[in-house]
């Protein structure tokens, strides 16, 4: 295979690679492969949770205005939108030792892809909440609610059925990020797949496994959207 | 003054990033935002032709390539091996792959964002174009593209900082860009010297990158509040 890279090869060999596609390849490495499958799904599972936690949270202190914290929830969304998450996952795992935090890959993995999502989900929600208009705020206080009884039987209805469909892109995202763990030895499915590749040069039996998995679940999740957006239209202008 | 602070060791360091790594992140990103301009634009174009196939098949293009994580696509490029093909011999070197990947995943989004630019201009606009006499070729291209393409440029600047902070992916197949050059210097320090100060020159990395995407995504969300 290495003289395939080394310039002998011609037509021929190229065709025998592409003919030799062989589905057993990948279902003798189905074990280390579904293990890798299932780390992405647990690692993105974890992320898309955290991620909503911390955008629906932020979201309604930005939306809100709330002194101090709003202004905090502000350098943190700005500072990780501008930054690339892979120099954020290398501060994390190579910078954070040197002030005495040691994290394992795992818990590098989870919390980066969350700490992301939650920075791109706050803008989301932030959008969602500012989109409910002030007068139906106001009629809940004038029905008595207080501030938080408004924002949860008025505000997070409304604005967090506006907000789902932009959050649901950077669930898509999420999980697409934790392909980013492999600079770190964490074993997801890209990570996985890439290893055996560097030892066996399937190249094409290997990326048809990332390609359908990542594609399944990137479309599945767009489909979603598109039905939501249509389910949950607001049924007037308001 | 505040260069007086810092340690003996970071100025060499951070020499090294901006003079070899910071010049090929930008040089890449330059490359894909290009490329991503003009088969985007093109395809977005092609995309509001009613012609089912063609529709189609672009609509593949633009769901495959943004729905891979970019890191899948620069690896599967990267791996590919050697093609011969008579007097070709196409190989894709790491920088290669990089720009490739990138621009794949780029194109995409141009071309969904044309699109919805093209398809955006209401059709009064193309009626009105046609009562002037305007045949189809003069209709877009003096009425519907020059519209169409201002309400691209925000998205488009949102799309540079997008591409340079992915520029970073190149690290993973060796690439010397910014990322990269801070890491060698972070495994040289650390042999030499047993302490590679991590958290400093990452936080570096962290820092230019913020000083270069930041006036960028303001001036992104100033355009949009402008142009509607």
């Amino acid at each position: 295979m290495a003289a395939l890279r080394g310039g002998h090869s011609c037509l021929i060999a190229e065709m025998r690679i592409l003919a030799s596609f062989e589905w057993s390849f990948i279902w003798d490495n189905r074990d280390q492969l579904w293990e890798g499958f299932k780390n992405t799904i647990k690692t993105a599972a974890i992320g898309v949770a955290g991620s909503f936690l911390i955008g629906l949270v932020l979201g309604a202190v930005r939306a809100h205005r709330i002194p101090v914290l709003n202004q905090i929830a502000w350098a943190y969304v700005e500072v990780i939108r501008n930054t690339p998450i892979l120099v954020q996952i290398f501060l994390l795992y190579y910078g954070t030792p040197e002030l005495g935090l040691h994290f394992e890959t795992f818990t590098v993995a989870w919390l980066s892809i969350t700490i992301w999502g939650g920075a791109f989900n706050t803008e989301n929600f932030r959008a969602g909440f500012e989109a409910v208009p002030t007068r139906l705020r106001e009629a809940g206080y004038a029905l008595g609610f207080t501030r938080l009884k408004t924002f949860l039987n008025v505000t997070l209805p409304i604005g967090g059925r506006i907000a789902l469909p932009s959050s649901i892109n950077t669930y898509i995202s999420v999980l697409k990020n934790t392909s980013l763990m492999l600079v770190i030895g964490y074993p997801e499915l890209t990570s996985v797949a890439s290893n055996i590749q560097a030892i066996t040069f399937r190249t094409f039996e290997m990326f048809s496994v990332l390609a359908a998995v990542y594609l399944v679940i990137v479309w599945t999740l767009s489909a979603l959207i598109r039905l939501l957006e249509a389910r949950l239209a607001l049924p007037e202008a308001l | 003054m505040a260069l007086a602070l810092l340690p003996d060791w970071f100025r060499p360091v951070a020499e090294y990033m901006l003079r070899e790594g910071l010049p090929e992140t930008l040089r890449l990103a330059a490359i894909a935002v290009t490329a991503s301009t003009v088969v985007g634009v093109l395809l977005g174009t092609l995309m509001t032709v009613r012609f089912r196939p063609v529709q189609a098949l672009i609509r593949l293009y633009i769901e495959v390539w943004r729905g891979l994580p970019i890191l899948v696509m620069v690896l599967f490029i990267y791996w590919l091996p050697d093609y011969h093909f008579g007097p070709f011999h196409l190989r894709t070197e790491a920088y290669k792959s990089a720009a490739i990947a990138l621009s794949l995943w780029g194109s995409a989004q141009v071309a969904e964002a044309t699109r919805g630019a093209l398809q955006s201009i209401p059709k009064e606009q193309h009626e009105a174009a046609s009562a002037l006499g305007f045949g189809w070729v003069g209709r877009n291209a003096f009425v519907i593209m020059p519209q169409a393409l201002r309400r691209l440029v925000p998205p488009m600047v949102g799309l540079l900082v997008n591409i340079i902070q992915n520029t970073t992916i190149a690290f993973v197949i060796g690439v010397n860009e910014f990322l990269q050059a801070g890491n060698r210097q972070f495994e040289n320090l650390t042999t030499q010297t047993g302490d590679g100060h991590p958290f400093m020159i990452f936080g570096f990395v962290l820092l230019v990158f913020f000083v270069i995407s930041f006036p960028l995504t303001r001036l992104a969300a100033f355009l949009e509040r402008r142009s509607i």
